[in-house]
């Protein structure tokens, strides 16, 4: 989940992250960054991984990687992106960029904590696996806030 | 409907530094394969992970493969095909990969001779596996596997592996018990290229009064890999009891480019010589054209068509062979101080 930001979208944003890949899957499965945001990519397994994104998003295919080895992806385009492992079909991750500091990954009961906003009325927009983006407004108070979707 | 639920308040970061992760995942294989060698097959792979934390992890294999008929080595890709449930891996490792690379592993897995894990042989398409990881070829049955230690050091890109083991083996090749079973690896990795080179002494899986002596292999294995396109081969030689030598390898062609997607296309050219006198002889030659296609997540059809020179391993000198594989996979994990 994002929150719009057109005064900080000029501002640098979070330099790096890291989608690791241990015990034959990605970790976490859903990675949001900021754009500009370089990821890390180590290979934690004793096996060779070969990690890619041929879809939507950023394109990439970093060939094969031994343990202990790492390569790193900038996406610098706000979009989703499906990366794979073209040696072992379970594996699946997403990388959502945004163009906003403002940005959280819910956990598995659907919450998150998003740290740094003001108070107000804020545009959102939230991405989901397999269901459209919902985008809404929301007003920050001193409560907690819920936000349901279809 | 799916709900979220945020505070409004700032808060800090829910995951504390130095929190010590742990996670389990339980991951099942299964897979149906048929042949115009009138063979078909159905397998399941049962695979436990452990990760819990501080670099310590735990893995658990089983499988379990039955054929209709046990003929030739269609479909005899990394597990055996004997109708009966085999634990394949069980194992506790450490390892550390931050400045230098140091993994110590113990319990029961694969001979680490070469391409031998089983991501190598059971996943990437072929439905069959090299000539020279057969059961009954006389040279390394991808069924091989070890009782003992495995060590592991080096940094990112130069690493040995040592193995000190009994053979705890499964399928058709069941190597006697003997002298402990030494093997050895060295690998380098050098821009697209990781070099491998191997050493194996072991015992033979024959009867001691048909075959005497250790069994010993040298290999060297290569892969590289460019814009999609990954050539590896792997090539041994040494014997595989006193008095006869197995020498034999393929070499792979691997395509997936970003306009094929889900497209996998495959090549291998492999061949095997083993002089014995009488029947128990074998020179053959193979090439594989195949293609793997990744259906929904998890879930992949391969398709082989293989031609056969030399003598037979097959039982026609061309054969079509088609199967299906699917993951069910489920995570879980945790995070505690």
């Amino acid at each position: 989940m994002w929150l719009e930001s057109p005064a900080a979208a000029a501002a640098p944003g979070r330099s790096t992250a890291v989608l690791d890949q241990r015990n034959m899957q990605f970790a976490p499965r859903v990675l949001a960054v900021r754009v500009g945001t370089t990821v890390r990519m180590p290979n934690s397994d004793r096996l060779f991984h070969n990690v890619f994104s041929f879809r939507d998003g950023k394109v990439f295919d970093l060939g094969l990687y031994p343990v202990g080895t790492s390569k790193t992806v900038t996406f610098d385009r706000p979009g989703v992106s499906r990366i794979f492992c073209n040696i072992h079909p379970a594996m699946a991750a997403y990388v959502v960029s945004v163009d906003s500091p403002l940005f959280a990954v819910t956990d598995g009961q659907g919450r998150f904590e998003m740290p740094g906003v003001p108070p107000g009325a804020h545009a959102y927009h939230v991405w989901r696996a397999g269901a459209p983006q919902a985008s809404g407004t929301l007003t920050l108070a001193a409560d907690p806030i819920e936000i349901d979707l279809p | 409907m799916r709900r979220l639920i945020a505070p409004a308040v700032v808060a800090a970061c829910l995951a504390p530094a130095g929190a010590l992760a742990q996670s389990a995942a339980v991951e099942i294989v299964q897979s149906v394969g048929a042949s115009t060698e009138s063979v078909t097959s159905a397998a399941v792979q049962v695979r436990g992970l452990v990760d819990a934390g501080r670099g310590l992890r735990g893995v658990v294999e089983g499988s379990w493969a039955d054929r209709s008929r046990d003929v030739g080595d269609v479909f005899g890709t990394a597990y055996p095909y004997g109708g009966k449930a085999d634990v394949i891996e069980a194992y506790a490792e450490w390892g550390r990969t931050g400045n230098g690379l140091r993994a110590v592993r113990g319990g029961r897995y694969r001979t680490p001779f070469g391409l031998a894990s089983a991501s190598d042989h059971a996943y990437i398409g072929f439905l069959r596996a090299p000539l020279i990881r057969y059961a009954n070829y006389w040279a390394l049955s991808s069924g091989y596997l070890e009782h003992g230690v495995d060590v592991l050091a080096g940094v990112s890109r130069v690493s040995i592996e040592l193995s000190a083991s009994k053979p705890a083996d499964v399928g058709a090749a069941i190597r006697r018990d003997g002298s402990p079973t030494l093997t050895g690896r060295a690998e380098v990795v050098a821009g697209p290229a990781v070099v491998g080179v191997s050493r194996i002494d072991t015992t033979p899986y024959a009867p001691a009064r048909f075959a005497s002596g250790r069994s010993r292999f040298t290999g060297i294995d290569v892969r590289v890999m460019t814009g999609g396109v990954q050539v590896r081969g792997e090539w041994l030689e040494g014997q595989p009891f006193a008095g006869r030598t197995t020498t034999g390898g393929y070499l792979d062609l691997i395509v997936h480019t970003r306009r094929m997607d889900r497209v996998t296309a495959l090549g291998r050219v492999e061949k095997l010589d083993y002089p014995a006198p009488s029947s128990f002889a074998l020179f053959t030659k193979r090439a594989i054209a195949a293609v793997r296609v990744r259906t929904w997540q998890g879930a992949a059809v391969s398709l082989g068509v293989s031609h056969q020179a030399g003598q037979q391993t097959q039982r026609r000198r061309t054969a079509i062979d088609v199967g299906m594989t699917w993951v069910l996979r489920q995570d879980r994990s945790r995070s505690t101080r």
